[in-house]
């Protein structure tokens, strides 16, 4: 994994990109589990991303996490997280 | 014929003399041959650096002797040969520097202990600041370890460029030092010694060490584990331990409990031999480029680390901008290895616990327990790790030493967030 495709900019190097966090498991309610919790997936990580070095937006990235490959890249159009 | 072969030799003066005059043959196996029985007292998921640990100290200190190792891979593959080899005690809180300060207690009679050299070599763990605020933030962090009767020295110019000539503390800089924070006591271990001297050792004491055996799942009657699902077959088990840093969340996931952990990366590398330059073992934050550390293996080459990779992954590949990051601030400390060759770089998995902070509890049943979340400091804490979760799995009682790690910590507040960033696993 050495870039990322920005939906406004296009590829950029990853390095341009900051991760921010995991998103929580579906069904996790309260505010501990929410802060707390991960539910480890081998085949699929569900994260925040913005792209510091560029754009600014916010992005929602499905990765792979063994095998590194990225799977989906959308903006969170609206959305602060 | 017996079932077990017979346990490797005892290194002595007396031994090296007897392989002499016997010739080949005399040396045996460090540990292997062993074939996995259909039933244990206590089973261990992973032949790392604690999983090993632990298995020798129930086995010695416990008594336990039906013991089993499982591994998925091979002993050491995971990151107990995959560290940078440093040991130190320098922490901050009350809760780790006591932990840590045990396991360095440790590392200095280990050889002798294992009966087998892990090259414990204190050469010193040096802290620099090269901005006029870290210091202090060193300052607090040794007044912490003083306190407690763990050594840490303040160095001030002066006093650096007589402990490490080699830095040239005076030189004119972007970023020049001011000062240090120095632990003699720290230093370096050769870590697959650490891996072989307590696989050797367990399997002297009878330890079933059985590599290329994956677990799959564990299987239970209520609240009781009764044993674990693996690639060669169902075993049964008194008792189960996990000790699979890097992939603990994925334990989790198995057995259905979601743990405040994350898998992110961490990069190390080694460059070409060269003569020795470097005394001791520096660690510092660049303004320019994070974190680096770096220090000299015996063999001459530069071992140097940086920060995590920043997202999470089991690849064990590593993301290039960082290693450009280590490789800058190494080179930004002594310009003079510029021109030095990088001769490997690889990667480890590493459980980043939401305060940064280990766990060390039971998971989901009551037998099943659990020895994770080292972040990447697990290399250090092998010694004291196994003798206190030993005594944990044997007693059922947590020991004081690592009352502290309790899972249930990060539900009642009581967390040790040692690098002060709150609930993030990375904070960049």
């Amino acid at each position: 994994m050495t870039r990322l495709v920005c939906p406004f900019c296009g590829a950029r190097e990853l390095q341009e990109f900051e991760f921010h966090k995991t998103l929580p498991a579906v069904g996790a309610d309260g505010e501990f589990e929410r802060t707390y919790l991960r539910v480890a997936d081998a085949q699929l990580s569900m994260e925040h991303w913005q792209h510091v070095g560029g754009c600014r937006s916010w992005l929602l990235v499905r990765r792979n996490p063994s095998t590194g490959a990225v799977l989906a890249i959308e903006a969170l159009a609206g959305v602060t997280p | 014929m017996s079932a077990r072969p017979a346990t490797a030799r005892r290194y002595s003066a007396w031994s090296l003399l007897r392989a002499r005059l016997a010739g080949p043959g005399y040396w045996r196996p460090l540990w292997s041959g062993r074939k996995l029985q259909p039933a244990y007292d206590v089973v261990i998921v992973g032949a790392g650096g604690h999983g090993l640990a632990t298995a020798f100290h129930l086995a010695r200190d416990h008594g336990i002797r039906r013991i089993a190792v499982l591994e998925r891979r091979l002993v050491g593959y995971g990151n107990v040969g995959r560290n940078t080899t440093i040991v130190r005690s320098n922490y901050l809180l009350p809760e780790n520097h006591y932990f840590y300060e045990d396991s360095l207690r440790r590392w200095e009679t280990l050889s002798q202990d294992l009966n087998y050299n892990v090259m414990y070599s204190p050469r010193g763990v040096v802290d620099l600041a090269l901005t006029d605020d870290s210091l202090p933030s060193l300052a607090r962090r040794g007044n912490a370890m003083r306190l407690a009767g763990i050594d840490a020295e303040l160095l001030d110019l002066p006093a650096l460029e007589r402990f490490a000539p080699e830095l040239e503390p005076r030189r004119k800089r972007r970023f020049p030092l001011v000062g240090a924070l120095l632990q003699r006591r720290g230093g370096t271990v050769r870590h697959d010694a650490v891996a072989w001297g307590y696989a050797r050792a367990a399997s002297a004491l009878g330890v079933d060490i059985i590599e290329d055996c994956e677990v799959t799942g564990v299987s239970a009657t209520g609240q009781a584990a009764d044993g674990v699902e693996t690639t060669r077959g169902r075993v049964k088990a008194d008792r189960i331990v996990f000790a699979t840093a890097g992939h603990t969340g994925l334990i989790g996931s198995m057995l259905g409990t979601p743990l405040p952990i994350e898998t992110h990366l961490l990069q190390a590398m080694v460059s070409e031999p060269i003569k020795p330059l470097l005394n001791s073992v520096y660690v510092y934050v660049s303004p320019g480029h994070g974190e680096t550390y770096i220090c000299q293996s015996d063999r001459g080459g530069l071992v140097m680390g940086g920060h995590l990779d920043g997202f999470p992954s089991f690849t064990r590949e590593g993301a290039w901008h960082r290693l450009e990051d280590v490789v800058q601030g190494a080179v930004e400390l002594f310009p003079r290895i510029g021109g030095v060759k990088i001769l490997r770089q690889w990667a480890g998995t590493n459980d980043m616990t939401m305060d940064g902070s280990p766990i060390m509890d039971r998971l989901r049943y009551d037998n099943v327990f659990v020895n994770a979340g080292w972040c990447y400091g697990g290399f250090k804490a092998i010694p004291a790790s196994g003798a206190a979760f030993a005594q944990f799995v044997a007693s059922g009682t947590a020991p004081d030493l690592i009352r502290a790690y309790r899972l249930s910590r990060f539900a009642t507040g009581h967390m040790l967030d040692e690098p002060g960033q709150g609930p993030f696993p990375v904070r960049l």
